[in-house]
């Protein structure tokens, strides 16, 4: 008797330990390895344009292209939040194979990415945009620019007939928008993404800091500088004059919010980065135009990030395929990545495909005109490779323009949060 | 996890009670009080019993909860992080450079006012809507039950009707324009307002266990003794002040313990509701900026001195209350 | 006197208990209203309900519902089931040993009940890592079986000290092992118990989210409520979907609930009818 109700004991037991065994996963089973096959972890995410369908396609498309590889999807709670979790990840000792458009800093330094080389990168047409001392972690695969987006009736009403060039132009036509009653800008950027002021805080910076001095951002890392740098509290002055609480139509609205508000007309204007073009439909694209942030003197002057692509662990269970399954996603999502995010693909005679949206275009425009007679500056904040602010510095300084432009920070109080964040994290 | 101790100090309390045993069984004294009797040396001596017994129980305690205490109390002393291969041992650093942290004292800030506003609001509110609820009948136990509905959801899910509701564009903003409010506040991205919207979701959740734990203690109130205060003429304020309030003494204790060490540990709703914001840590709280810290920012050095304060601070803080609340239990 | 203040507080009952239910009775009737109608008109009832939004739930290509479900209803038996026979097995031995390193045992244990997981959960991570559950469901049972073991000992504890020894001693004459004394004898005894451990342990981790969050991880696939957070994105105004997503998702759980509802509330209020 004893021993039976031992036996049954047991046998639970083992029951129970077998059904620990089976849990459910989110992604195809993959193999171990044998027959030459092998299961690689892509960590992507979601966006409206980006959908599970999208990402489902183009990964069977490219493991056409890739024999023996399975891919196995894990996707991030939230896009903005995927460089968070990605780290969060890698702490729990699970950083993914293959990850999509993630910022390398940190995980680069630290030895858990793997470089590509220059034969692999022959394709891109800057293959060293994203250099840290010299090695590249994350595919050139596009490239992204920041402007300001507008509603050319809110203009025409404004009486303002050509978009403003110069600082001094953009203040004029800032007091027109708000003398016919119409709100300025929009500008994202409440919790919990934090995402927005960022955006038109770049723009600025270009003309005040990039433009003026390179290799600002070298001079900062290495303490040479910090943040009470006159160039970059011209910026901040600017920024406060541009988008305070008067100016904006809500500055506690979210991403999604915000570009929902400007899409339905409730401000005038909408600094935002060059992926904006893939979500106004066929009417609002008419409605919109697009001018690079005013400079002081009126020169064109454009802030651009290249890079953006894919990155591949250090430890991936098979680096080499791996990387090719990387290189040639990046390729065969060229068309998708210009149609649904925006992108401008950065593949040598890489022609967009026809039908693609006129502001997309438009913007496009503004980028070859920087390109050719303009200055080109990193943007603040994605600055790609080495120098690199510190991990984790960029979402703080979201938070501290979320505070400068809720007026519960002034512009010094700004500076010196920059500077402690900057040294806290740099230790 | 915000469900765990909240009624996890309830049941404690449960134990203590020996009424739920075999049903027509009185227990004997020395069964009562488990404490050494003449049995003890022949029955419970061997080491077998001990190893099939106790042992598995304490091996994974010491495996998931021991082991991880200390290990988190020894890596605060050092200056681990992801980036950096080396680490070095740098004994209290992390906890002096804490204490001068504006950014750790701010989360702390925010647990605080979080834990005062959680635990006076719904004790206040809690009781009221017992002595409402206290009376017999179908109405009153289907009320209860309403009350009681929250308790048992996830806090994710409580966090995102909390949020449908008190986003910008939300449900609470969109009738508030209907009815001709210009601009609704951010409710969740405005600063001033976010970390009562914080707290106020939190409340909500968690006043069906405060109603329920009242209405148990008002269950347990003679009748006699209120019906002698009515007849010698005390109002029903006096009444409430003499007899049903110290009555309620252990009800109160148990609400603001628990209360206490529920709200302490919050995460789930703050991830959810506002990523730490609006602005630098408007709602951050400490175990959020432990999470953020160790595993997003990878500095498992900081995360841990940070966790150590914590530590020290919840059994601080919730030893203090209860033995304070004992002895006021002891004076009524 | 009586008769003509009867009315008030039923009628305030309602009223209040209205406005307390008004969160999920939003939740609850745009689960069946198209996206559209959920932004235009939030209070409306649903005419007629559109099951578009459960279907869309359940049917989503990636699974997630149903992975989740899964893995949620593994994770939760498990947990609950062996912390419920752990727990009873050492606090009978404990309290009945009465020996000083028990007592000191039980102290440590109950000490363990108010550490916040955010205090843990990092060194957690690298134990599992180190013995290769990090990421499998093995791991995040054992971690939470850990994490609870105080809890219902606790309960255990108590009534424990309520079996009669005469029981325990009466099956010791019949020749019955300790192990046997115990299950036969005493386990059935604590029922009670085990009812109140089984309840409050089935919430928690099923409504748990820090820990499957970061024990299960994404290669393993996650829980349900892991799932909910996964279906919200920042760019989601879609609230129907996310709500129907969360029905789904507290339907088991409120089930289980209900069906043992009685042990639950008469565990959670036992200490406040002392007084």
């Amino acid at each position: 008797m004893g021993k039976r109700t031992n036996g049954v004991a047991t046998a639970t037991a083992l029951g129970l330990v077998a059904l620990a065994g089976c849990a459910v996963g989110g992604g195809d089973e993959g193999g171990d390895g044998s027959g030459g096959e092998v299961t690689l972890s892509l960590l992507t995410f979601e966006t409206p344009n980006l959908t599970a369908e999208y990402w489902d396609d183009i990964i069977a498309r490219t493991n056409a292209e890739v024999p023996g590889v399975k891919i196995k999807k894990l996707v991030a709670p939230s896009a903005e939040q995927r460089n968070e979790y990605v780290r969060q990840l890698d702490s729990t000792g699970a950083l993914p194979d293959i990850m999509v458009a993630i910022d390398p800093a940190g995980l680069a330094e630290a030895g858990k990415l793997t470089e590509f080389s220059e034969k692999e990168l022959a394709d891109w047409v800057s293959p060293t945009a994203n250099s840290f001392d010299g090695e590249i972690y994350q595919l050139p695969t596009n490239s992204q620019t920041w402007q300001v987006y507008y509603r050319k009736a809110d203009f025409e009403k404004a009486g303002i007939s050509t978009p403003p060039k110069r600082w001094d132009d953009l203040l004029a036509a800032v007091d027109k928008l708000k003398a016919a009653g119409i709100t300025p800008f929009v500008i994202g950027g409440g919790a919990p993404d934090g995402l927005g002021p960022r955006w038109t805080f770049a723009q600025l910076m270009a003309d005040e800091v990039y433009a003026k001095d390179p290799k600002w951002l070298d001079k900062l890392v290495a303490g040479k500088t910090d943040f009470s740098d006159p160039l970059f509290v011209n910026a901040v002055t600017k920024m406060e004059a541009l988008a305070n609480k008067d100016n904006v139509d809500n500055l506690s609205a979210t991403y999604a919010q915000a570009q929902d508000d400007f899409l339905a007309g409730k401000g005038a204007m909408y600094p935002m980065g060059s992926w904006f073009p893939a979500a106004p439909d066929k009417a609002q694209q008419k409605q919109i135009g697009v001018f690079p942030m005013p400079t002081q003197d009126g020169s064109l002057v454009l802030p651009v990030y290249t890079g953006g692509g894919l990155s591949v662990s250090d430890r991936a269970a098979d680096v080499a395929r791996a990387k090719k399954w990387a290189i040639e996603f990046s390729k065969l999502n060229a068309d998708g990545g210009a149609r649904y995010d925006g992108l401008f693909v950065a593949l040598k005679g890489y022609k967009p495909p026809a039908g693609l949206p006129p502001l997309y275009n438009a913007t496009l425009d503004v980028y070859d005109e920087a390109q050719s007679s303009g200055t080109v500056t990193p943007s603040f904040g994605n600055e790609a490779g080495i120098p690199a602010l510190p991990s984790g510095f960029i979402s703080k300084a979201d938070a501290a323009l979320n505070d400068l432009l809720n007026g519960r920070a002034d512009p010094d109080q700004f500076v010196t949060t920059l500077n402690e964040e900057l040294e806290e994290l740099s230790q | 996890m915000t469900n765990s101790v909240r009624s996890r100090t309830g049941t404690d309390t449960a134990g203590e009670r020996s009424r739920p045993g075999p049903p027509h069984r009185t227990p004997t004294p020395s069964g009562r009080t488990g404490g050494p009797g003449g049995h003890r040396s022949r029955t419970w001596s061997s080491a077998g019993a001990f190893a099939v017994f106790v042992l598995p129980t304490l091996t994974l305690f010491t495996a998931m909860v021991l082991a991880p205490i200390l290990w988190t109390l020894y890596t605060g002393m050092t200056d681990e992080r992801a980036t950096r291969p080396e680490t070095s041992f740098v004994a209290l650093d992390n906890y002096g450079f804490l204490l001068g942290d504006e950014e750790f004292r701010h989360s702390m800030w925010n647990t605080v006012v979080i834990t005062v506003i959680v635990v006076l609001l719904t004790n206040l509110l809690g009781l009221a809507i017992a002595l409402l609820l206290r009376r017999q009948g179908r109405l009153y136990s289907l009320l209860r039950g309403v009350f009681f509905t929250p308790v048992i959801l996830s806090a994710v899910v409580v966090s995102v009707i909390g949020r449908s509701i008190l986003a910008d564009d939300g449900l609470l903003n969109s009738t508030l324009v209907s009815m001709g409010v210009a601009s609704p506040p951010g409710w969740l991205t405005d600063p001033s307002y976010a970390i009562y919207s914080v707290s106020g979701i939190m409340v909500w959740q968690m006043l069906g266990f405060a109603v329920v734990v009242y209405l148990a203690g008002l269950a347990g109130i003679p009748a006699e003794l209120e019906e002698a205060a009515s007849l010698d003429g005390a109002g029903p304020w006096q009444q409430f002040r003499a007899i049903t309030w110290p009555m309620l003494a252990s009800a109160l204790t148990i609400n603001t313990v628990m209360l206490m060490i529920s709200t302490f540990k919050v995460y789930d709703q703050i991830a959810v509701l506002t990523n730490g914001g609006p602005g630098t840590n408007g709602t951050a709280t400490v175990a959020f900026e432990v999470i953020r810290t160790a595993f997003s920012e990878q500095r498992p050095g900081l995360a841990s001195a940070m966790a150590g304060i914590m530590l020290v601070v919840v059994a601080a803080a919730s030893v203090t209350t209860l033995k304070l609340l004992q002895r006021r239990e002891v004076d009524l | 006197m009586k008769s003509r203040t009867s009315w008030v507080r039923p009628l305030l009952a309602i009223a209040v208990a209205a406005v307390f239910c008004l969160p999920l009775y939003v939740a609850l009737v745009n689960v069946f209203k198209p996206s559209t109608d959920v932004v235009a008109s939030p209070l409306a009832l649903p005419a007629p309900p559109a099951l578009d939004n459960i279907e869309h739930v359940l049917s989503r290509p990636d699974g997630l519902f149903w992975y989740g479900l899964a893995n949620s209803v593994i994770l939760t038996t498990l947990t609950i089931l062996i912390t419920t026979v752990l727990a009873a097995m050492s606090a009978y031995h404990l309290v009945r040993s009465g020996r000083w390193w028990s007592r000191a045992v039980l102290g440590v244990m109950l000490a363990g009940l108010m550490i916040p997981p955010a205090v843990i959960i990092l060194p957690i991570t690298r134990i599992l890592d180190a013995v290769g559950l990090m990421h499998t469901m093995p791991g995040a049972v054992l971690v939470d079986v850990g994490y609870y073991l105080p809890f219902a000992v606790f309960v255990f504890m108590g009534f424990v000290r309520s079996v009669p020894r005469e029981l325990e001693e009466a099956a010791a004459v019949d020749g019955a092992g300790r192990f046997r004394t115990f299950w036969q004898v005493v386990f059935p005894l604590l029922r009670p118990a085990s009812a109140s451990v089984l309840i409050f342990l089935g919430v928690w981790v099923w409504n748990d989210f820090l820990t499957p969050l970061l024990v299960l991880g994404p290669g393993a696939g996650n829980t349900v409520t892991v799932g909910i957070f996964r279906s919200i994105g920042p760019y989601q105004q879609d609230f129907g979907a996310v709500f129907a997503f969360m029905l789904l998702a507290t339907l088991p759980v409120l089930v289980f609930y209900l069906a043992l509802q009685k042990h639950f509330v008469r565990g959670l209020t036992g200490g406040a009818t002392k007084g």
